[in-house]
């Protein structure tokens, strides 16, 4: 189903270029150059190409995590993009404030700094979820506002800020860092350019094992077990003595972590100080479509992250080398959302005389979420 | 005239060889040499009515006038930056130009990695972490002398004042600046100091909002300018500043534009002042094509067409358009140089 939507959204947008009077293949040549480094034709490097693939990727997949672990308990995290920018505040003031300790202190501080900071705003929509019934949906949304006008605040005028008229914060100390994988260095040339163009950092590592640390809680804890328990059914998670309350809560705390690491990160891989990018940050909400892309399963969210990067990368190659405006991605990736959501390709397949009744129909009583990644969508990976 | 005939002839031939040698690739069919200028936008887009569209629009005439191939990078958002600008630096176009002090930190890094690439940002410099210019020899910063536009719409705001053409005619304007920074501060001093040669008895109030975004900031200050007796509003606050717009509208009164022509804005905007970002990404262009790029600061004011105003909703009696073009004769040719504090 995935590939399917996903393939149905490059046609539809094959045709949406080609309407506007475009050559598709020239667009997707762009954005598989872009993207991937394949086929580049106007003296691209493939390497730099696929470098900046993997660094889009990266916060893609921690918080891609993020929304997915409380799909499973049949919570809709609309926050994670809030939760990551409560993580990247929280790296930030304390890489300056302790700027001067060493990395193997100050590294996980920043981190778990971040983790916890992204923990608790998601905590505070899982706590209202479970004592007064406040719907998710609804409180996540207003908690992202609340963090963008936070980080508004504290870089224009507020605490962090570097100085008048500026709208960003200090750098972070050098021991706050993540180190790239090649050394950023001007001299150093790796594949005919300076090695500091390549920005892939050490936060790949951590993403790659925040997704097993997912796929590990979901399918190998008891609590993984209570969250689907809780997404499949409250009432029967209630009468099999799970305390949906209590799994509401952790579920929230965890996802938060795992966005306000993503958050993280991003400042001590990549940015190194709070600026003004993170207003029109979006990365919490492509992870929305990550996660449904991805089915909800840790190699899928990284597979689907992957794209997203790869899209992000190859939108501005296609706009210089093809002349099609990098919008053309943001349709895409809404065609790709919208077809999934639509589960088009099932309903085409349903359809078709060879297809029908192969489809087994859809579980009516799971809530909607909980529904995009049931169980009948994904078989479970508990065979050892 | 032989020798300059020969050198001549020299010079067509080099520029051939040269092509030829390039050749085949870009298949202009040119005898001389095209120039790859990329843009990069900011997150504003290309159709942000503003900085990045008059870049665009300077590129799009340097296109016509020169050989040039020009491409367009939009950001999406600041993580695109860095990218955007490595990619065209890589590819060793001529020039590459960022719009807006947005990605001065960015345009610093790259232009470190790229020493043999030509970059030019508008508004900023390539900077470090902490906003101090790297001062990197690739880099030409186009900077504005904000002053002299801030001068034109001053003497438009005096003139009424003092003409009594104004709506209250209580020889009270405002300025509305986003934050106290230079930039902002270089316009309101040239508006003040020029309301007050107009009409000496003029009172000039001048008020912060401290955003450059959010409307109901500016529109706070606008409104206790107005309550103050302010008839005409001039704003230098950006996307806050429309408030001022808006309030000036409600209220009655005349409001003054800034940065590029906001007459679309609000219909009591009667003028705006004018940074021609269009003439300083065309220049920075043309010095590339003509071999001429040099690293640091270059500053565009009346005296070259980089800086000025438009009369927008409003029709201009014969006698100011007198005042405006004998003021704008002067800044041009230095008999009066507006000054970039605020006078007192």
């Amino acid at each position: 189903m995935p590939l399917g939507s996903v393939i149905f959204a490059f046609i539809l947008g094959a045709v949406i270029v080609a309407v506007t009077g475009a050559n598709p293949f020239a667009a997707y040549s762009g954005l598989l150059c872009g993207g991937f480094g394949i086929g580049c034709t106007q003296g691209e490097n493939p390497a730099l190409e696929i470098s900046n693939t993997i660094v889009f990727t990266i916060p893609l997949i921690t918080t891609g995590v993020a929304v997915a672990l409380p799909f499973r308990a049949g919570l809709f995290n609309i926050g994670a993009e809030g939760q990551l920018l409560a993580g990247s505040v929280a790296c930030t003031a304390i890489g300056i404030k302790f700027s001067t300790l060493p990395t193997p202190i100050l590294l996980p501080m920043v981190l778990l700094g971040g983790m916890a900071a992204g923990a608790f705003w998601a905590g505070i929509a899982g706590v209202l979820k479970a004592t007064v019934g406040a719907h998710e949906v609804v409180t996540t949304i207003m908690l992202n506002y609340v963090a963008q006008w936070l980080v508004r605040y504290l870089i224009i005028g507020g605490p962090l800020q570097l100085a008048a008229g500026t709208s960003k914060s200090q750098p972070i100390g050098a021991g706050a860092r993540l180190a790239t994988i090649l050394p950023a260095d001007n001299s150093f040339i790796v594949f005919g350019l300076p090695a500091s163009v390549y920005r892939v950092h050490t936060g790949l590592f951590i993403a790659l094992v925040a997704a097993a640390v997912f796929a590990f809680l979901l399918w190998r804890t008891s609590f993984g077990y209570e969250v689907r328990a809780v997404g499949q059914s409250q009432k029967a998670a209630r009468y099999a003595g799970v305390s949906v309350r209590r799994t509401i809560i952790f579920t929230m705390l965890i996802a938060g972590a795992f966005s306000g690491l993503a958050g993280a990160v991003q400042i001590a891989g990549v940015d190194h100080n709070l600026t003004d990018k993170y207003f029109s940050d979006t990365t919490g909400f492509d992870a929305i479509a990550v996660a449904l892309l991805g089915l909800g399963s840790a190699v899928g969210i990284i597979l689907a992250a992957l794209l997203f990067g790869a899209l992000h990368s190859g939108g501005a190659i296609m706009q210089s080398d093809a002349g099609i405006s990098s919008n053309l991605v943001l349709v895409l990736q809404a065609l790709i959302l919208f077809s999934i959501a639509a589960n088009f390709v099932g309903a085409i397949r349903r359809g078709l005389p060879f297809g029908r009744g192969v489809t087994p129909a859809q579980p009516s009583e799971l809530p909607p979420a909980a529904g995009l990644m049931s169980e009948a969508a994904v078989p479970p990976p508990e065979t050892t | 005239m032989g020798h300059k005939r020969l050198r001549f002839l020299v010079l067509v031939a080099a520029a051939m060889v040269f092509s030829l040698a390039c050749g085949g690739t870009t298949g202009g069919g040119g005898t001389t040499k095209t120039y790859k200028i990329g843009l990069v936008t900011d997150i504003g887009g290309l159709n942000d009515k503003s900085f990045n569209h008059l870049a665009y629009l300077g590129l799009q005439k340097a296109i016509t006038d020169f050989h040039v191939q020009g491409d367009v990078k939009e950001s999406k958002s600041g993580d695109d930056y860095i990218p955007n600008l490595i990619d065209f630096a890589q590819k060793n176009y001529d020039l590459v130009i960022g719009v807006g002090f947005l990605m001065q930190e960015q345009v610093g890094t790259v232009s470190g990695q790229f020493p043999n690439i030509h970059f030019a940002i508008i508004d900023g410099a390539g900077t470090d972490s902490k906003g101090n210019d790297l001062k990197h020899a690739n880099v030409q910063s186009l900077y504005f002398k904000e002053q002299d536009a801030g001068a034109m719409v001053g003497v438009v705001a005096g003139w009424l004042e003092k003409n009594g053409k104004a709506k209250k005619n209580k020889h009270v304007i405002g300025a509305v600046g986003g934050i106290s920074i230079p930039p902002v501060n270089h316009y309101i001093a040239g508006y003040k100091w020029a309301a007050k040669m107009e009409d000496p008895s003029i009172q000039v109030l001048v008020g912060y909002s401290n955003n450059f975004t959010d409307p109901a900031k500016c529109s706070g200050v606008a409104t206790s300018q107005i309550n103050s007796g302010a008839d005409v509003l001039f704003q230098v606050a950006g996307g806050c500043g429309l408030g001022v717009l808006q309030s000036a509208g409600k209220a009655g009164v005349y409001s003054v534009g800034v940065d590029a022509d906001q007459k679309d804005a609000d219909p009591s905007v009667i003028a705006s002042a004018l940074k021609k970002v269009d003439v300083a990404t065309y220049t920075a262009i043309k010095n590339v094509v003509n071999n001429q790029f040099q690293g640091g600061a270059l500053t565009f004011s009346i005296a070259n067409d980089g800086a000025g105003y438009s009369i927008d909703n409003f029709t201009v009696p014969a006698d100011l358009k007198t005042e405006l073009d004998k003021i704008q004769g002067q800044i041009h040719d230095g008999t009066l140089t507006p000054p970039s504090d605020i006078p007192a």
